[in-house]
Order: C-alpha cells, then sequence, then structure tokens
C-alpha cells in the first residue's frame, strides 16, 4: 500500500516536474509559483466535482483554468527579465493560495473541500482503488511524456530552445518571443493543473496548506537533479527526489541515530544542489539534440549530392 | 529606386546623442556601406532603424511603406533580416537548428501546425535542409552540421550568423561588420556571394571598416561622425577625400568641429 502510495506521488511530482521542464528547461521562463498552478488544478477539480460534472470534463477544466491563469499571468510578467519573472511568479502563488483561503464560499476556505474518489462507486477494495490510482495517474504520466516529446521534437520546440538561448536574436529572426513564451507558459500550467487535479482526487480532501511555497522549491530540485530539458530526466528527478524524501522518513524509524534523518534530507539536499550545480550543472540526464528529422535529411542530402 | 530611405532618425540613449537626424537612402540591389570611426553611430543606426531600439524621431520606408517604429519580428517579416556584430547563434542547438530557425513562414514553428500538420511541415522541413545544406557548404561549415553551435570557434560563428541571414530569402539585409574575424580569403569570398545576390536583386546596408572590401564590392557609401553623416558618394570618392582621412584615420573631434 505504502509503495502504490509512493507511486502515485511520484507521478504527480513528475508531472509537475515535466511541466516546470517545458517553462524552464527547453523556454527558460524562472517559474517559483508552480504551486500556484497546481492548487489552481486541485481546486478547479474540486469545485467542478462538486457541481455533478464528470470526472474527465473536471480534468480537463482542470487543465483549462490554470492554463487560462498561466496566460493572464504571463501577459504583464513575461515582458520583464528572467529574474523579475521569478519574483512575480513567487507572488502569484501566494496571492492565489490567499485568495483561496479567503472566498469561503467558492473553495471552502481553509475547511477545505472533500472530493469523491473517481473509484469510488466501483465497489473496489482499498487495494484494488489504490492499484487503480497508480495505473490511472502513470497513464496520464505516459500520455503525457509522449506529448511532450511530440511537441518539443519539432521546428516548434526549436523556436522554445532558440528563446532560452537568446531571445533577441529570436525577434531578429521573424518570431515573436513573447507569443512563445506565453504557450510555454500556458502549457506547463495546463500539465500542472492536470497534477493538481489527480492529486485533488487521490487524496480526495483539499485544503489551502497542502499549498505552500515549499512544493515549488521540490518540484525545482527535482528538475535541477534530474536534468534540464531531458524528457527522461524530469521523471528521473521526481522519482529520486521523492523516493530520498520517504526513504528519510522510514529510517527514521529503523536507524538509530543522534539526529532526525528526516530533517537531516533537507541538509542533504542543499549539499546535493550545491555539488550538482558545481559538477553536473545539466543534471543527471543530458540535454540531447532536437530529433525534427532534419539531422536526418541533411546526411541524406549530402550522401546524395556528393555521388552526382 | 531606394528600397529603404530613412529619413532624419535621431536616437539618444539618456543624455548622449547617437544620432542626430541621420537621412540616407539604399537602391534596391546594391551595397550600401558604412564607415566611421568607432561610436559614430552606425551599429545604432542598423539596429534603430531594424526596431531593435525605440526610434526618437524620425520615419523609414521600406518598399516605400512606412516600417517606423515596427518590431524586429515585423521588420523581418517585411523582408529585412539582421546580423549581429558579435554573432547572436544559439549555442546549444546545432549549427543546423541555428540556420533552420531562420526560415520564414515554416508551418512547423505555430503550436498548431507542429502537433498536427506534421506531415506537411516534413516536407517543408526537407526543403529547408537542402537550401542549409548549399549555405553551409558555400561557408565551409559543412563538417560541423549537426554540432553545437557553441562548439564553434569565433570566425565560425561569425559565418554562420551570415549564414542564418541568407536563410530568409530576405528583400534586404543589415550586416554588421560581416568580415570581422574571418580569414581574408574566406571574407573576400564572402563578399562575392553577396555582390552575387545584389546581382540578383538583394538590397544590402552595411557597416564595414575594410576599406579595401568596400572599395571593391560597395556601391556607395556614407561616413558617418558623432551621428551626422558627413560623407556620402562613391567608394572611390569618398575614401579620397580629405576630410575621410582626417576624420577617419587623423584626429576625429577637430574634423568634426571644423566641418
Amino acid at each position: 500500500m505504502y509503495l502504490m502510495d509512493t507511486l502515485v506521488f511520484i507521478s504527480i511530482f513528475a508531472l509537475l516536474s515535466m511541466s516546470l521542464n517545458v517553462e524552464y528547461g527547453y523556454t527558460g521562463l524562472a517559474n517559483f509559483g508552480k504551486v500556484a498552478f497546481f492548487m489552481a488544478g486541485a481546486y478547479t477539480y474540486a469545485i467542478t466535482i462538486s457541481l455533478g460534472l464528470p470526472f474527465y470534463i473536471s480534468l480537463i477544466m482542470a487543465a483549462l483554468i490554470p492554463a487560462l491563469i498561466g496566460g493572464l499571468v504571463s501577459l504583464p510578467a513575461l515582458r520583464l527579465r528572467e529574474d523579475y519573472l521569478a519574483i512575480v511568479t513567487l507572488a502569484i502563488g501566494e496571492i492565489l493560495r490567499i485568495f483561496v483561503k479567503a472566498e469561503q464560499w467558492l473553495t471552502g476556505g481553509v475547511w477545505g473541500i472533500a472530493i469523491p474518489s473517481i473509484f469510488g462507486g466501483l465497489g473496489l477494495s482499498i487495494e484494488m482503488m489504490a492499484l487503480a490510482n497508480v495505473l490511472f495517474s502513470w497513464g496520464i504520466v505516459i500520455i503525457i511524456f509522449v506529448l511532450l516529446r511530440l511537441i518539443i521534437n519539432t521546428p516548434y520546440g526549436r523556436v522554445l530552445l532558440s528563446i532560452r538561448e537568446d531571445d533577441i536574436a529570436v525577434k531578429t529572426l521573424g518570431k515573436n518571443p513573447i507569443l512563445y513564451k506565453a504557450q510555454a507558459f500556458m502549457l506547463g500550467s495546463a500539465i500542472a493543473g492536470i497534477a493538481g487535479g489527480f492529486f485533488a482526487q487521490y487524496i480526495r480532501y483539499i485544503d489551502p496548506y497542502m499549498f505552500l511555497p515549499l512544493l515549488t522549491f521540490t518540484v525545482w530540485v527535482m528538475l535541477i537533479l534530474g536534468g534540464t530539458a531531458n524528457h527522461w530526466g524530469a521523471v528521473a528527478g521526481a522519482m529520486i527526489v521523492e523516493m530520498f524524501n520517504r526513504g528519510s522518513r522510514i529510517a527514521k524509524d529503523y536507524l538509530v541515530l543522534p539526529f532526525d534523518p528526516h530533517n537531516v534530507q533537507f541538509i542533504l539536499f542543499g549539499i546535493l544542489i550545491i555539488l550538482f550545480l558545481l559538477y553536473r550543472p545539466y543534471g543527471l540526464f543530458r540535454e540531447k539534440p532536437l530529433k525534427t528529422g532534419a539531422e536526418v535529411e541533411i546526411l541524406k542530402w549530402q550522401s546524395s549530392s556528393s555521388t552526382k | 529606386m531606394a528600397i529603404l530611405v530613412i529619413n532624419e532618425v535621431s536616437k539618444s540613449f539618456g543624455s548622449l546623442q547617437v544620432l542626430k537626424k541621420i537621412s540616407l537612402e539604399v537602391q534596391a540591389g546594391t551595397i550600401t556601406g558604412l564607415v566611421g570611426p568607432n561610436g559614430s553611430g552606425k551599429s545604432t543606426l542598423l539596429s534603430t532603424v531594424f526596431g531593435l531600439h525605440k526610434i526618437d524621431g524620425g520615419s523609414v520606408y521600406f518598399q516605400d511603406q512606412p516600417v517606423t517604429g515596427l518590431p524586429p519580428h515585423r521588420m523581418y517579416q517585411k523582408g529585412i533580416a539582421f546580423s549581429f556584430q558579435i554573432p547572436r547563434l544559439f549555442f546549444q542547438l546545432t549549427v543546423l537548428d541555428n540556420l533552420l530557425m531562420a526560415a520564414r513562414e515554416h508551418i512547423g514553428t505555430k503550436f498548431y501546425g507542429a502537433l498536427f500538420l506534421r506531415h506537411r511541415w516534413q516536407q517543408q522541413e526537407t526543403q529547408l535542409v537542402k537550401k542549409a545544406g548549399e549555405i553551409l557548404k558555400m561557408l565551409n561549415l559543412f563538417k560541423l552540421v549537426n554540432h553545437k553551435a557553441g562548439e564553434l570557434s569565433g570566425g565560425q560563428r561569425k559565418l554562420l550568423e551570415i549564414g542564418r541571414v541568407l536563410m530568409s530569402d530576405p528583400a534586404m539585409i543589415f550586416l554588421d561588420e560581416p568580415a570581422a574575424g574571418v580569414n581574408p580569403v574566406l571574407s573576400r569570398e564572402i563578399y562575392q556571394k553577396l555582390h552575387l545576390l545584389c546581382q540578383k536583386g538583394l538590397s544590402i546596408l552595411l557597416v564595414e571598416h575594410k576599406l579595401e572590401m568596400l572599395l571593391d564590392f560597395a556601391d556607395y557609401v556614407y561616413m558617418m561622425d558623432s551621428g551626422q553623416i558627413l560623407l556620402a558618394g562613391k567608394p572611390q570618392a569618398v575614401i579620397s577625400d580629405p576630410l575621410f582621412y582626417q576624420v577617419y584615420i587623423g584626429e576625429t573631434k577637430n574634423a568634426a568641429v571644423s566641418s
């Protein structure tokens, strides 16, 4: 059971980490308000499901509403320089959380909202329900993973990467970086929203205190350790950090140490990040060149033109 | 026929007035050169007209259409390409990807197109790849085609920057010292190539310090100093003008005042 729970949480974090990867890894947007879009997704799911909508519609809404919020936020914020964007997004995370806490009529305020599980009415045993959740969440992860690979390995992905490298040069090549940044931001927010929607469904009760800024930083740690601009890196990072987190919690009960291993993990993470940034700044998985098909075509063209 | 008309363009950075009501014209199908001492405003003129800086005053017409104050990506869509003095490449991307980024109206660069019109953009890309291949062969960069741009040497980066400009089939290009840091034989080849493209209708406005290149390839030359145009004419005439020697090779300030 504990393993199943771990698997579900890894999948939620994998989604968040992938969504940050779209924004930061590929497009170079430092979003420090990830938790806001995660929360927006969770609350959208909770509210729409309580209105009696079927779960798949709610899940789609949980992607659309955060994407919309992301789009609105991005309009003023994306004109700012990288570091200011980080500050603005951090603030938005807190603003949204305070909004959720205050607007009781909509969100239940500090009392939160209870949400029925998708698999609730099927008469499944607890074990089977957990298994269903694992399969469902990893199904989402696989779909998003495949979709992102499809989107990134295209000329569109090439523009996103170029914006990360030099957005002024992109401007001189006839593409409006603001437009692409907004799209990447919306895409990232939509994925975070799906993660939030699923999280709400799984945990079956949400309140504003579950969405503290710490969550954003956890996702950042995952992405940095796993490797930015690499699809596997985002998933691997989520896996490592979450297992480490849980492992240290278990270790607390079995190891007799003069300190609490669960607290020590935060120190360890700090050290790990510093070590990674010093010696392996690109993370566990390195960025790969794009595979749009052009890299193969050019070699074909070369061999055909040289034989002539 | 003038393809580009720059009319009394001014630009200040803070209290420093870099361009003082500059007016000039570029005839279609020619290479027009800008010379002048460092800090005379040549690069600023190019980047301001291209929309990289906000224009303070004056107007710009391209192909008889007003383009004053348009942002760079709109200028590009109008048919002007811009090359930086210091190459601004996408260093983590391959040489090929750098070139393909410059393609105009590529359906696959749109979110919708990339995802749903896969077949169409792949066809487009096959065509673009051929063109990129030709350009890379010309610039002696083909062997590095699938290497990251960040692995190139300084001169090769400059070549790639030029290649990126040629990739977009522009009607006009702004070049800021196209031959800086490139070896003499290759820089002459670049100019020959540019000259050839001009005969096919391309118009070029460029900044250049190498006088022999201007003498051999430029059709018209403007000489700038302290944000103003001092001399204009055929390269031979401008370069042999005594004022040119005074300002460009001798003492700058006195000459500018006495003029």
